[in-house]
């Protein structure tokens, strides 16, 4: 136990030492995101679409429409109750507003009128910007109306919308990539402590090959979890792009893919001479990986005969399981499937690779 | 005498290649025990075998009165091993190296004695990555000490290090050697054989064809001593071995020996042939014979090549 902690130590000193690859570990993702960020994210508009849904003709919503309407940032769309929901679904409107039919006659009998508005909580920049506004513009009307307490209720309700932003999206993709890339990179100096001997000085000592080994991956899945939290907070903070789901799911998820990518990466290592043939090897893997997985591009996106190369990537599997805890985005697959999946690359690497590994 | 290693009748074929070829020799505890042979010959996988690194095709190996294939972890905590093996955590430093291998074993000398011992004391905090060839040769013995192991094993331990480098580690092995430490070295130095090795085995092309003191193989193989010379012009290599007194002579790139019982006898018979041919004799000086004569009377050939 001694051993194991020395080496998880020594691992990470040596780590934080070898200051370039600690600036490309941490510092590539977040320029990933950031690159893609900007690329993608100039468009935000500054005005709010929104959709105006009056199914009632009394004065009070008649004016309160009215009231809205003046609002700056809001370009309202006038509409019906079921075109407007669905523009809000494919991302045409920010939010809808409903006054249902019986607003007026509410407020006439001295009850509070109920309005809805629905919007999508994984915008967090209508949520944390628009809703204010509303809340705002209402507390106006009441002081129209004169009457204290309020007369109107704002009842919110969330929509999933389908449409990602393409940050959103891109997020949890930045993520997969970076379990993926740590995962097999990590072949390379695994094949480089073989080829210096460094495997086989280990191997003079009664130091155990479990404890060894051991260290290495609760040392690489301290590296992952720490990666994943700098994506997380840099996306949070410059994109606002939400974490929705169960953190306790994330860091599972996480640590199942850093697992599945490391035992590849072993696997990897088992075939490669020395680094040279290292090098290019993993290359090979994690290029077509990175691309075809979709985790940049949406699935619509890939000509169907990709699909099915698609369908045997692990990191694709890794980007959806990741995509639907963090942004609640459409399923590609179910859960269950995507452990499955991601387990069974992680039994099927370690077979191969401890049946081909070779100490020296 | 007690013994520290025994091995018998040992094998390992890797292809076509015997690399190990039925070796059998004991070493003493206490002793320095060298194996001279040139690169290729079979020393390492020799010791590796011995050090429970690899396993012998056929054959037996007993360290401290262990079998190391069914003892490989009681072998590895009593032993010390050092290999031919660059840096071992570029960034890691001296002291943390030497903590980070004292956890794997059972019970560690301290740290700051085992800097001391080899000398390392001003690179305490030095990265192992900035040592020089000879400070990383002095770290890889300390490594090897920091279990206080009682059988250290040197695979080349001064290859490629300058005169004033190997002397700091023949030291070190010395102070090892003075502890009581059983030493089993590998070189294909015949220096680093004559001066620091008790007894040398000889191994060429996987075996040993000779093992004795160094100064008892030399006595054995040659009574004579051995002149050099260069020439600038060839000479039949029968007429030099008719010199008077010689009792051998060969050539190599350009370089005659020429072995004599009669050093002066030899000489002024060689000067009078020079004379006589009007052949120039460059660069000549008389010496004793060394286990270098030995491998080239018992192979043919140089050590180094």
């Amino acid at each position: 136990m001694k051993a194991f902690w020395k080496l998880l130590v020594a691992n990470i000193k040596q780590f934080v030492r070898e200051r370039a690859a600690l600036f490309w570990t941490f510092a590539f993702p977040v320029f990933f995101i950031l690159i893609f960020g900007a690329v993608f994210s100039g468009s935000e508009d500054v005005t709010f679409s929104v959709g105006l849904v009056v199914e009632d003709n009394s004065p009070a919503a008649q004016s309160l429409s009215a009231v809205l309407e003046q609002v700056p940032p809001f370009e309202i769309h006038p509409g019906e109750r079921d075109t407007e929901l669905k523009a809000l679904e494919k991302g045409d409107r920010r939010a809808v507003i409903i006054v249902p039919s019986n607003f007026g006659e509410a407020i006439a009998r001295g009850n509070k009128g109920e309005i809805d508005i629905y919007y999508d909580p994984t915008q967090t920049m209508s949520a944390q910007i628009l809703l204010p506004i509303i809340h705002r513009v209402l507390d106006e009307f009441d002081r129209m109306l004169g009457q204290t307490p309020s007369m109107i209720q704002l009842n919110e309700r969330t929509l999933q919308i389908r449409n990602l932003r393409a940050i959103d999206y891109l997020t949890p993709g930045i993520l997969a990539m970076a379990i993926m890339q740590l995962g097999l990179f990590a072949a390379i100096p695994l094949v480089v402590e073989r080829q210096n001997r460094v495997l086989k000085r280990l191997g003079a000592t009664p130091l155990r090959r479990s404890t060894m080994i051991a260290s290495v991956v609760v040392f690489r899945l301290l590296v992952s979890l720490g990666q994943a939290a700098l994506i997380i907070v840099v996306a949070r903070l410059v994109f606002h792009v939400p974490m929705l789901g169960n953190w306790l799911y994330l860091a599972g998820m996480i640590i199942l893919g850093a697992l599945t990518f490391l035992a590849m990466g072993y696997m990897l290592s088992a075939f490669a001479k020395n680094e040279d043939a290292a090098t290019p090897l993993v290359m090979a893997i994690q290029f077509p990986m990175m691309f075809l997985s979709g985790i940049f591009f949406s699935v619509e996106m890939m000509p169907g005969f990709m699909r099915p190369i698609m369908n045997a990537m692990p990191l694709t599997y890794l980007g959806d399981s990741l995509r639907q805890i963090m942004v609640h985005s459409s399923a590609l697959h179910p859960y269950l499937i995507n452990i499955g999946v991601l387990g069974g690359w992680f039994l099927v690497s370690i077979i191969v690779a401890v049946r081909f590994f070779r100490w020296e | 005498m007690d013994v520290a290693i025994e091995v018998t009748n040992l094998h390992k074929t890797y292809g076509d290649i015997k690399a190990v070829n039925n070796i059998s020799f004991t070493v003493a505890q206490g002793e320095i025990f060298g194996m001279l042979g040139p690169n290729g010959a079979g020393k390492t996988t020799t010791m590796e075998i011995v050090e429970g690194l690899r396993t012998a095709d056929a054959g037996s190996v007993t360290v401290l009165g262990m079998n190391v294939k069914q003892h490989p972890r009681e072998v590895k905590a009593n032993i010390g091993v050092q290999l031919q093996t660059t840096a071992l955590y570029p960034r890691l430093t001296v002291s943390e190296v030497l903590d980070l291998f004292g956890s794997f074993f059972p019970k560690s000398l301290p740290v700051p004695e085992l800097i001391e011992l080899v000398g390392l004391e001003d690179s305490r905090n030095k990265l192992c990555i900035n040592l020089s060839g000879g400070q990383q040769q002095r770290l890889s013995v300390a490594l090897s000490l920091v279990n206080d192991p009682q059988i250290l094993f040197l695979d080349e331990p001064t290859s490629g290090l300058d005169p004033q480098a190997r002397h700091n580690i023949w030291d070190v092995i010395k102070l090892g050697h003075e502890r009581g430490k059983t030493v089993f070295l590998t070189t294909h130095y015949m220096e680093e054989a004559e001066r620091l090795c008790e007894r040398v085995a000889i191994i060429d092309h996987g075996e040993i064809i000779a093992t004795d003191q160094p100064e008892r193989l030399v006595e054995q193989h040659f009574q004579e001593e051995a002149i050099e010379f260069e020439l600038d012009q060839s000479v039949a290599l029968d007429e030099l071995r008719q010199l008077a007194g010689a009792t051998n002579a060969l050539i190599e790139n350009g370089r005659v020996t020429v072995y004599s019982n009669s050093v002066p006898t030899t000489i002024s018979a060689l000067l009078e042939l020079a004379r006589q041919r009007n052949i120039e004799l460059t660069d000549l000086y008389v010496r004793r014979a060394t286990l270098e004569d030995v491998f080239l009377k018992l192979t043919g050939r140089r050590i180094r090549e």
